[in-house]
């Protein structure tokens, strides 16, 4: 009955001070949106960076040129990976299954038709790189290994429905130019989901057979894919790979990345950025409790008289407590709550702006709706003692 | 029922010490319809004050149905407070926000009486003072004698030992203060309310069977 008396009398109170009620739940609200939002985006970048791993499969090894290589290797990295070589890694290697090195870099305006359409980056790639990289023809064919030094090329989604656009032709069989270069289209790829573990787009990619890219001056191999065979560890892979490219004369020193690294990489990223926000939550967390201790201090001196004439009909200290206390949990929760509504917009935002799957996260929830009433209480505490020490006599005089 | 024995209260003024209170004593038996007057100053406030449980005394002993005053436990003395004493103030200091209804029944709430006992009593009470028609009223839509009357109600509520009245009708001008004596009157005679009526007024002190007077701390039937 108390309980129900000090709530019912907490939202009377609150009411009857709307404007100093909602300043004093700014800074709570902001304190419990970014940590709503920390938790939520947190969790969601999670979710995300396991869709894309599982997407591309856990067993890729990235291999790159290795600018850091130690002496012997320095010279090497002057030129590029050889082609021979990396081709040659699942028969010398038996921890490889397959690789897809590719070359990125050039690219440029893309016209048809005379016309120029968009940028593009022109990639040269494999027959393997199609399988590797999970990507799906929509028309025509994909590259195959015949293509060595051809002008077929596979373009991706956005760009063969460009083509069309402005052509109202299919893609395939169309030729574009790219600089001095003028290309045949073989196929066009499907839509692609956007994966940061791909480190390029291929929905604006043009895709020549590698052979062909390679002839062009200056371009080398920049990245090459290798799955591991099954039943061995990544870490075993990338040490043969290691072992075997280092007997080979010329070869640069490589560096090698499993989707594990680039996922803490990833996530090392996103704590720098969960640590801001973090910081953030907690100032305002800290100045919206002073601001609830503030509001509630006011609403003890003011109600000096209540507080006597409650205590004349036999409250007792703890009654007096607890309906402060009450108010206060009240005041806090509801910027807890209008704190949760915020964090969960602005991680649905971020979601969007991203191209993440939103999920409301039920442990923020937990999570906003726990800390405000930690505050409520906290912050509550001494203004509601204070109320309830209170000479009964000297609060019924009071004005 | 009540009953105060060489009641003393002093008060440190800077160095100082001023005796308001030098050993009181009092019975207040069940029935009583008692005023206590004397001039502004006298102590007569401070009596009330220890009368209601609101204040310790310096030395003496208090005693209520038999029982010493506990006066080291706060807890306690509210629970006297909630259940022997039924206050009435000049000011009526009914709470602003709650209607009639809900000031009448503040007292049970701290009780923790069902909700349902408490709408019975509180508008039995409310009746009893001819407001139950103005029950659900805030006090500010009621004139001075009615907000008195809820007052009442609600010091009633808790079928009290004893109704301690502040200068009940100090606040009332003299038509409308004649009316709650009345009440008061009829509350005794009728319901065998016992009533102490603290006031610096002859005219109401005269109309009560037994009067004291305070008169330097010392109090003199």
């Amino acid at each position: 009955m108390i309980f129900q008396a000090n709530l019912n009398e907490a939202f009377r109170s609150l009411a009857s001070a709307k404007q100093r009620t909602a300043l004093a739940l700014i800074g709570i609200v902001i304190g419990i949106g970014s940590v709503i939002a920390m938790v939520s985006i947190g969790s969601m970048a999670q979710q995300e960076a396991l869709r894309q791993f599982k997407e591309l499969g856990t067993d890729v090894l990235t291999l790159e040129k290795d600018f850091l290589a130690d002496n012997d290797a320095r010279a090497a990295t002057a030129r590029g990976l050889n082609l021979n070589v990396v081709m040659g890694l699942p028969t010398a290697v038996p921890a490889v299954a397959d690789v897809s090195p590719y070359t990125q870099g050039g690219g440029g305006d893309v016209f048809h038709m005379g016309k120029s359409l968009t940028q593009a980056s022109l990639m040269g790639v494999t027959a393997s790189f199609f399988a590797m990289n999970k990507l799906m023809i929509a028309e025509g064919r994909a590259l195959s290994d015949l293509d060595s030094n051809s002008k077929f090329v596979v373009v991706g989604a956005q760009l063969a429905s460009q083509i069309t656009e402005h052509s109202g032709l299919p893609p395939t069989g169309q030729q574009i130019r790219m600089g001095d270069h003028v290309f045949t289209v073989a196929g066009t790829l499907a839509k692609a989901s956007q994966a940061a573990l791909r480190r390029f787009d291929p929905n604006t990619a043009v895709m020549v057979h590698i052979t062909s890219a390679l002839r062009l001056p200056g371009s080398e191999i920049s990245l090459v894919n290798a799955r591991v065979s099954g039943g061995i560890s990544n870490d075993k892979a990338a040490a043969d790979i290691q072992v075997h490219l280092s007997r080979q004369a010329g070869f640069p020193g490589v560096r090698i990345s499993s989707p594990e690294e680039l996922i803490k990489q990833m996530e090392s990223q996103m704590r720098m950025y969960t640590l801001l926000l973090g910081a953030i939550g907690s100032i305002s967390l800290v100045v919206g409790g002073v601001g609830v201790m503030n509001v509630m201090l006011v609403s003890v001196s003011e109600r000096r008289r209540e507080i006597g004439i409650r205590r004349a009909l036999g409250a007792r200290q703890s009654d007096i407590k607890g309906q402060f206390l009450m108010e206060s949990v009240i005041l806090a929760l509801l910027g807890g709550l209008l704190g949760v509504v915020l964090g969960e917009l602005a991680a649905w935002l971020v979601c969007r702006f991203a191209n993440w799957q939103f999920a409301v996260s039920f442990t923020a929830i937990a999570l906003g709706v726990g800390v405000s009433t930690a505050i409520g209480v906290f912050f509550g505490i001494y203004p509601a003692s204070q109320a309830a020490r209170l000479d009964p006599i000297v609060a019924l005089r009071a004005s | 029922m009540l009953s105060l024995k060489g009641i003393r209260k002093s008060y440190k003024i800077g160095p100082s010490e001023v005796e308001v209170l030098k050993g009181v004593s009092l019975d207040v038996a069940s029935g009583d319809l008692l005023s206590i007057s004397g001039p502004s100053g006298c102590g007569k406030s401070t009596l009330m004050n220890i009368l209601g449980l609101l204040d310790r005394p310096t030395a003496g002993h208090y005693t209520i149905q038999g029982k010493a005053v506990a006066y080291d436990s706060d807890d306690e003395l509210s629970n006297i407070r909630n259940r022997c004493i039924g206050f009435v103030f000049q000011q009526y200091h009914l709470l602003p926000k709650l209607t009639a209804l809900e000031n009448v029944t503040l007292p049970m709430v701290y009780r923790g009486a069902s909700k349902a006992l408490m709408l019975e009593r509180g508008m039995r009470t409310l009746k009893l003072v001819g407001m139950d028609g103005r029950s659900h009223h805030k006090p500010n839509e009621l004139s001075g004698g009615q907000q008195q009357r809820v007052a009442i109600a609600r010091a009633l509520a808790g079928s009290p030992q004893l109704i301690l009245a502040d200068e009940p009708t100090g606040a009332l001008d003299a038509r409308v203060g004649q009316d709650i004596m009345d009440l008061f009157l009829q509350l005794n005679s009728d319901q065998h309310i016992t009533i102490a009526i603290i006031t610096h007024d002859s005219h109401v002190a005269s109309q009560c069977r037994r009067q004291a007077v305070m008169r330097d701390g010392e109090l003199h039937e």
